[in-house]
């Protein structure tokens, strides 16, 4: 079996003596403590070394204890400015100017008389051997200490750098000694087999290679994860939406996020007081001028449609309104009314059945929290021919979500532009329930402006999220699928 | 679509006969209605909006009872003779809630389960299909304390001792200091002198409309006869209402008398009891349902939906009950009858077409855009298209302006905005990630959206963003390069001056002499604001 290089040395190292303590572990290596202490983390875990540990206080400089580790003590800084002669109290201006003062005369390293500062005799032989704390802080700062080493070496001057806030003092795990394990000896003797490790070109292009074995790996060995870069998952079950639509001969088509009032709810026979178009439902835009709706004879047909169905007075203003869709259903209200104007004035050449669909965002005034979005993926799709029927829309549906390998069910429920309307269940396996995914229908010949017995419209709108939830274990809520961290995008499973 | 809660014993006694929970869930299922909750004495049953008979527990009930055969025939008729009463419209009301329908009901005999029922229905039936009473709201009154010619106007403000209160309120307290009035003043639409819509007989106020009715003519278990009223914005939707409560009061083993309401000259009798006959050939019921169905197997499922039907040849006659409000047409019946027929029985049957499926162009596009992305090292993000100004301006260092379209009615200050540009969005996506291992590299390719003088633009935008010691102008250039390789865009960089960026290490990306986009070094105040420690380069082209 296969040991990396710095595992290697380790336990070669520990051959000769046995056990050895951290230090001299790492010089026999000739390798960084980092590199050690990596190979011995992977050496425990795998049994070939035995390694205890002592708790020793650690002693490690603060921000502030590091800059005098580089620029000196404030005292110091004075010392060396009184060198060239007396300074008045006064020219010590600043928080370094007057800390310096403080230390230095506590530590009796200066004179002060009539407000002039001078050397003391304890100052000039402190300027020759060099500052006790000083010391300490330039050698913490190359690497940490232990105190009680730090204490026996130095005395008082440790605490006094401590009470300074120069040095903190944190409990800490260290190792104290390494053993090789009978099983760590026998993978030494192990790899010590001859042969060829990492190929280079010289092996490869100059053969040399051949007549020679290799090297091998351990294959239980903990390896790096690997992080590649990837598409999100949400992305991943559109595509399979897009899949199944094109697959099923739909064309996709395109509307407005932005849209009137008019297009998301009058165009489908929402009467214009209904709770859902009130402002606790749908976001309102402020701002914009008043935003397109159907040509004048459309209007004129929603108009008598409402007034004739909902029994009020409808405004056309309150259509005009800019809002954000609720639905992609906008975008399907739009293409029914174009395609079915035009084979109306005969200009259009299509050929029926015409199949389309769109998929995009739509929005809902929530309050948001992990759970409540206040925008989503929705998908919409509609087929005008000739003779559509109820059971032509089921037949779609069914094939349209085959690839969610999910049973569905259709419920009898209402939306004001179809008629009949149908609720669209599917068996969620993993929560062993039914779970609605959408709703479909008939389209009104209000809207449609059909004759009966003519072309008809079959529509319907299925949510993208609640897919997700149906099939991948690992989304949580919905929420999680957006405004998320990379970690999340990196790592969830793709269903 | 409203929920109503049912007293189980009280549906019990209405369904003549025993239910089990499983059963009732099943048939309301199968009747398009979703039982929300159910318990040993409760049961809440969410009705579509379209059905507003179902409201009401006598409707529901009625409705299963057909669904299931489990009815006597009940002809939903009124007495015919003289009126009971009548009602005087007067003229100031005409332009603050101008319908009022009546009508009387004798020989009830209710009790607490009925009575109780009764009153929620009224409320959940004003509240929603009345939408809070603004268009449709109905009063009731112990018909034995109702005296005289009944007059119906708007008043000045005036004093009566309103339901449920020990003294006398004028109008205008009871719209400010009572909880009804106050809930329900948005009904009230009048303004000037004349601006109270009440129901008054010889002794004073009956009703303060749609607000509250009178203490005097409370209505309790051993009241007998009533007399309601139904008022309005719609003329036809309170006759409507007056048939329903009609049909309600037969249901309960009341008999009904009609009211007299005088507008001016014009005299209507109501409940109307107003039944539309729809006639449609067989051949149209299974052509819309793709089922064949047969005249005969028809009328059956008719009658299981409440139509009287009848047929001669291939054409079929619905007579839509007098309790009906949604049917309109055709369609409507044909849906009931997909409902009778069963949705789990209708066999799917495939769409002739021979057509060729296709993407949008732009979906094309988009995916060989996130490839390429993907492809250096790129991980795609989604974020949300609403943002506020903390986010979309002030944390990248820029000042809220005009250029964003603005949500006029936010809930919270999470979302104030549409986002004018991807990159703050990404920036979030980095800072919550700041425990995954370098380099954090992010990409999204989705909408933004701008203020183009009063009108919004929207418009697809790619942002990428690459956080990590090494990123810097030359590293995002580089990947805008390739990018720009991959789809083939021809670009110019020109140095920009921009707040978000560092001075001297950001460009704008020119593409035909046009302004496309931008990319550089994000200023080092900027990842404070959004908590990132590492140098951050950033690009962002319109597509």
């Amino acid at each position: 079996m296969a040991l990396h290089r710095y595992e290697r040395l380790v336990l070669s190292a520990l051959k000769g003596s046995g056990a050895l303590d951290l230090n001299s572990l790492t010089k026999a290596c000739g390798i960084g403590t980092d590199e050690v202490l990596w190979a011995l983390e992977n050496l425990g875990r795998r049994g070939y070394v035995g390694i205890s540990r002592t708790g020793v206080s650690e002693v490690t400089l603060t921000k502030e204890g590091a800059e005098y580790a580089k620029e000196g003590l404030p005292e110091t800084r004075l010392l060396d400015k009184l060198r060239e002669g007396t300074i008045l109290v006064k020219e010590l201006s600043g928080k370094d100017g007057q800390i310096g003062m403080q230390w230095a005369k506590r530590k009796e390293l200066i004179r002060i008389s009539n407000g002039a500062v001078m050397l003391s005799d304890r100052g000039v032989s402190a300027m020759e051997k060099g500052l006790d704390g000083e010391r300490v802080l330039r050698e913490l700062n190359r690497d940490s200490g232990s105190y009680g080493r730090l204490r026996k070496e130095n005395g008082n001057v440790v605490s006094e750098l401590i009470k300074r806030g120069l040095l903190s003092v944190k409990e800490r795990q260290r190792i104290s000694m390494v053993t090789l394990t009978d099983a760590g000896e026998r993978a030494v003797d192990m790899n010590d087999e001859e042969g060829i490790g990492a190929l280079d070109r010289s092996i490869i292009a100059g053969r040399a290679w051949e007549g020679k074995s290799f090297k091998t790996y351990d294959t239980d060995v903990q390896v790096e994860e690997a992080i590649g870069a990837r598409r999100h998952p949400l992305a991943r079950n559109i595509e399979s939406i897009r899949r199944a639509y094109i697959s099923n001969g739909f064309r996709e088509v395109a509307g407005p996020v932005i849209d009137s009032a008019f297009w998301v709810f009058d165009s489908l026979f929402q009467p214009q007081d209904h709770p859902a178009r009130d402002a606790q439902d749908t976001f309102y835009l402020s701002g914009l001028e008043e935003m397109e709706v159907g040509n004048k004879e459309y209007v004129r047909r929603v108009r008598e449609a409402h007034t004739e169905g909902w029994h009020y007075r409808w405004d056309l203003d309150t259509a005009q309104e800019a809002v954000l869709r609720t639905h992609t259903t906008s975008v399907s209200a739009r293409y029914i009314y174009d395609v079915l104007s035009g084979i109306g004035s005969g200009s259009s050449k299509r050929e029926l059945p015409i199949k389309l669909f769109s998929l995009g965002r739509i929005f809902r005034n929530e309050n948001i929290d992990y759970r409540h979005l206040a925008d989503f993926y929705q998908s919409d799709g509609i087929i005008i021919g000739n003779g559509l029927t109820f059971a032509n829309l089921f037949d779609t549906l069914i094939r349209l979500y085959s690839w969610l390998g999910a049973e569905l069910r259709f419920k009898p429920s209402y939306f004001p532009f179809v008629e009949p309307g149908v609720e669209i269940y599917a068996y969620a396996e993993r929560l062993g329930e039914w779970v609605e995914i959408g709703g479909a229908g008939m389209v009104r010949r209000e809207i449609t402006g059909m004759r009966r017995g003519g072309i008809n419209v079959l529509a319907w709108g299925v949510g993208v999220e609640r897919l997700m939830l149906l099939r991948n274990a690992g989304v949580k809520s919905i929420a999680e699928l957006y405004n998320g961290g990379l970690g999340w995008a990196r790592r969830m499973p793709i269903v | 679509m409203p929920v109503i809660t049912i007293n189980k014993r009280y549906l019990a006694r209405l369904l003549e006969g025993k239910t089990t929970d499983k059963s009732l869930e099943a048939q309301l299922s199968k009747l398009g209605l979703n039982v929300e909750s159910i318990n040993d004495s409760r049961i809440s049953v969410e009705v579509t909006s379209n059905r507003p008979d179902l409201i009401w527990t006598v409707g529901l009930s009625r409705a299963i009872r057909h669904f299931v055969h489990r009815t006597r025939k009940v002809r939903y008729a009124v007495k015919g003779g003289d009126p009971a009463i009548s009602i005087n419209v007067g003229s100031s009301v005409g332009s603050v809630r101008p319908y009022i329908a009546g009508l009387v009901a004798r020989g009830l005999k209710l009790d607490d389960d009925s009575l109780a029922d009764f009153l929620a229905s009224v409320d959940k039936f004003s509240d929603t299909f009345g939408r809070a009473r603004r268009k449709i709201a109905v009063g009731m009154h112990n018909l034995d304390f109702v005296s005289g010619q009944l007059e119906y106007d708007a008043y000045g403000d005036e004093a009566f001792r309103p339901l449920g209160c020990d003294k006398e309120l004028s109008y205008k307290e009871i719209l400010e200091d009572t909880e009804k009035g106050r809930r329900y003043a948005g009904a009230i639409t009048g303004a000037g002198k004349r601006q109270y819509p009440a129901l008054k007989d010889s002794n004073g106020t009956l009703a303060f409309i749609p607000i509250i009715n009178s203490e005097r003519t409370r209505v309790t278990k051993s009241t007998k006869d009533l007399l309601i009223d139904v008022t309005g914005t719609s003329e036809y939707l309170i006759n409507k209402t007056a048939d329903l409560l009609a049909a309600n009061f037969i249901d309960m083993g009341g008999e009904i008398s009609r009211v007299q309401v005088n507008y001016g000259k014009r005299a209507v009798l109501t409940p109307q009891m107003s039944q539309d006959d729809i006639v449609v050939p067989i051949a149209a019921i299974e052509g819309d349902l793709g089922v064949k169905i047969g005249a005969n197997n028809a009328a059956t499922l008719g009658g299981k939906m409440g139509y009287a039907v009848s047929y001669t040849g291939s054409y079929m006659k619905f007579t839509v009950p007098a309790y009906r409000f949604d049917v309109l047409n055709d369609q409507d019946v044909i849906e009931d009858l997909a409902i009778a027929y069963g949705y789990d029985y209708i066999r799917p049957v495939p769409v002739r077409s021979v057509q060729q499926g296709s993407l949008d162009p732009l979906t094309i596009f988009r995916s060989r855009a996130e490839e390429g992305m993907i492809g250096l090292g790129f991980t795609q993000m989604m974020n949300s298209y609403l943002s506020n100004d903390a986010l979309n301006f002030t944390k990248m260092r820029l000042e809220p302006d005009g250029s964003a379209v603005r949500i006029k009615n936010p809930k919270s200050e999470a979302i104030t905005i549409m986002r004018t540009w991807i990159m703050p969005s990404l920036l979030k996506n980095i800072s919550l990630s700041l425990n995954e291992r370098s380099p954090l590299e992010a990409f999204e390719l989705d909408m933004a959206f701008a203020m183009k003088g009063r009108k919004a633009s929207e418009e697809y935008r790619l942002a990428a963003v690459s956080t990590d010691p090494k990123s810097n102008f030359n590293s995002i250039k580089s990947v805008f390069e390739a990018l720009a390789g991959e789809l083939g865009i021809a670009y110019g960089l020109k140095r920009l001056d921009h707040r978000s960026f560092i001075p001297g290490r950001c460009a704008s990306i020119l593409v035909r002499g046009k302004e496309a986009g931008l990319l550089g070094e994000l200023h080092p105040e900027v990842l404070n604001n959004f908590g990132i420690e590492e140098a951050t380069a950033a690009l962002e082209i319109i597509l």
